[in-house]
Formats: C-alpha cells, sequence, structure tokens
C-alpha cells in the first residue's frame, strides 16, 4: 500500500506491508543507483516478512524515486531524518541494505539487521570510478579529489549528488549499536553472524530479483525480530 | 577468508563476473585466458566495469589504484585474472 510520510522538510511517499500491528520494520533501501536495482527484490523480502506476520515501511528518502525534492537540494541529515521520521512515533526494528545501512542509525531502534552493510568510502568510490572510466573511455580525465572541491553538484551514474552529501557519506560507517545482526553474501570475506548463498543484485546493471533469497532473508529477519522480544 | 591461491584467485574472478554481468553459470564456466572481456562484452559498461572492480577488492581484500585501471587489465579474462593475482597472492 502506497501511504506517504511527513519530515522536517516535506512529505515523501513510502510502502506499507503486511498487518496493522505486531512487530514493525524499517527499511533502508541502498543509495543511488543500487535502489533502483534491488527495490524489486527488497519488496520481495518485505512481502515474505508479512506473511510471517510481521508489517515493514519502506520509504522513499528525500531526492529520491517520486519524491518532490531534488537530489542536489539534498543533506546527508535530511536522509537520516526523513528515514527516521517515516515510522512516526510507532517502535521499530531497522533492517538496512548496503548503503541503507549508513542512514539508518538516527532511528532508536528496537534492533537492527543488515544484510550486506557497506561503508560509505565503498559507496562513493564506487560512484566515482565508473565515472573515471566513463571519462577516460571518451579520452577525459576525472580527478577523483573533485568532491573535496567546493562547487555544483557532480555527475556521477545518472544523478547530480551535491558534493557535501558526497563528503559526508564517504565518513559514515553503519551504525552497529546492538542488537544488530549482520548478514552477507557467501562470497563477502567481511565478518558477519550469518553468510548466505546469492548474487549482489544491487551490481546488476539490469534490475533483478532472487525469491529464494529474499524468502531465506525474510526468516532470518524473523527469527532474528522474534529472539529480540524474548 | 580471502583467497590464497592462484585457482582461488581464478575462481573467484569468474564469479564475480559472473555475479556483476548477470551472465549464467554454463557461460562463466567456459571464459579461458584468452576471453575478450572489455569491449566484447555488451554487459561491462563503465558502472559494470567498477562494479568488478570493487568485487575483486572485497573478495580479494586488495586495493586497486586509479593508476592501474586501464584497458590492457581488462583486455581478457586471463589478463584480469593475472592483475589480481599479482595483487592478491604477494
Amino acid at each position: 500500500m502506497i501511504e506517504r510520510y511527513d519530515w522536517a522538510g516535506g512529505r515523501e511517499a513510502m510502502l506499507r506491508f503486511g498487518p496493522a500491528d505486531g512487530p514493525l520494520v524499517l527499511f533502508a533501501m541502498p543509495l543511488f543507483e543500487e535502489a533502483n536495482r534491488t527495490r524489486a527484490f527488497v519488496v520481495s523480502m518485505l512481502r515474505a516478512l508479512a506473511g510471517q506476520g510481521i508489517a515493514s515501511l519502506l520509504p522513499d528518502l528525500p531526492g529520491t524515486g517520486e519524491s518532490l525534492t531534488e537530489l542536489e537540494e539534498v543533506s546527508a541529515s535530511d536522509w537520516t531524518e526523513a528515514f527516521s521520521a517515516a515510522s512516526g512515533s510507532r517502535p521499530c526494528h531497522v533492517a538496512a541494505l548496503r548503503g541503507g545501512c549508513l542512514i539508518a542509525g538516527n532511528v532508536p531502534a528496537l534492533s537492527r539487521w543488515y544484510f550486506a552493510p557497506a561503508t560509505g568510502e565503498t559507496v562513493v568510490r564506487d560512484l566515482i570510478r565508473a565515472r573515471q572510466i566513463a571519462d577516460r573511455e571518451e579520452g577525459g580525465r576525472f580527478d577523483a579529489d573533485e568532491a573535496d572541491r567546493d562547487g555544483p553538484p557532480i555527475e556521477l551514474a545518472g544523478n547530480r549528488v551535491p558534493r557535501p552529501l558526497l563528503r559526508a557519506l564517504r565518513e559514515a560507517e553503519p551504525d552497529e549499536m546492538p542488537p544488530c545482526r549482520i548478514v552477507r553474501l557467501d562470497g563477502d570475506p567481511h565478518t558477519a553472524d550469518r553468510h548466505v548463498p546469492g548474487t549482489p543484485l544491487w551490481r546488476r546493471s539490469e534490475p533483478d530479483n532472487d525469491p529464494a533469497l529474499a524468502a531465506l532473508l525474510a526468516e532470518d529477519l524473523a527469527a532474528w525480530i522474534e529472539r529480540c522480544a524474548s | 577468508m580471502v583467497p590464497e591461491g592462484q585457482a582461488e584467485v581464478e575462481a573467484t574472478v569468474r564469479a564475480v563476473l559472473r555475479d556483476v554481468l548477470g551472465l549464467d553459470a554454463a557461460r562463466a564456466a567456459a571464459f579461458d585466458a584468452a576471453t575478450p572481456l572489455f569491449g566484447a562484452l555488451p554487459e561491462l559498461d563503465s558502472m559494470a566495469v567498477a562494479g568488478v572492480l570493487t568485487e575483486l577488492e572485497d573478495r580479494l581484500g586488495i586495493t586497486i589504484e586509479d593508476d592501474e585501471v586501464d584497458g590492457d587489465m581488462l583486455e581478457t579474462f586471463g589478463a584480469l585474472t593475472r592483475f589480481a593475482a599479482h595483487k592478491a597472492l604477494v
């Protein structure tokens, strides 16, 4: 169900899944292009979660999706404030994928659950690197230090990203305040509470889905929420 | 665990190309040292190249500098595997 939520800077869209009562999950999508690539997958996961009796909210952040705000006007604190406002005053568990973990720390959550959390440094370097490679193909050269200088938003992977947002994100780390559970893919050598089989859909240039992985993650998250409640 | 042997590095490079480019397992398994990559695979655009490099960094525990990224290392599966092994196996 499509709803709206209000935050200090305006009104944004969000999807709501599952029952009206019981535990509630507030989900943070990956950032930038990765959000488009994983939206169908995240929706599959939240539908599977609803099947286990757990409700969830999937907010659009300012400057993304249907937002009336332009991305080039957005700051990192707008994202954390908007995300935090999306749950209203209802206690919730926070779940996030990839760069979504970077904006999920502002919420006084009952627990945190992260799948494939990415550091801000990785997220920003990915964007800059793609721009460097694209420019080189055309005989140009993009300076990686450009984000450190003042100036207009930088065109990165189809988005005009404000430089202060890039700088703030680059310094951000996932907030792993306990209780926090981390799940990663099998190929990812970083430490985690669990590694699961699957492929990194956020890397695919065409959006794709993996219903089996979505169901497995929904089960893991549901079990985690039950453990936190006991 | 970060891969430690030549065969493991090659398997990781193959898995990264399969995962990032969304290739089916049979197609990725058929890659050999002479299989051309950049310019030959339509899936391998600049975003995908960035994704391949970052995934290799994560999975092999290496850092790839900007000035190391050039057409040669991405020309064939063999060249990319040699580059990754050189970085990972020191």
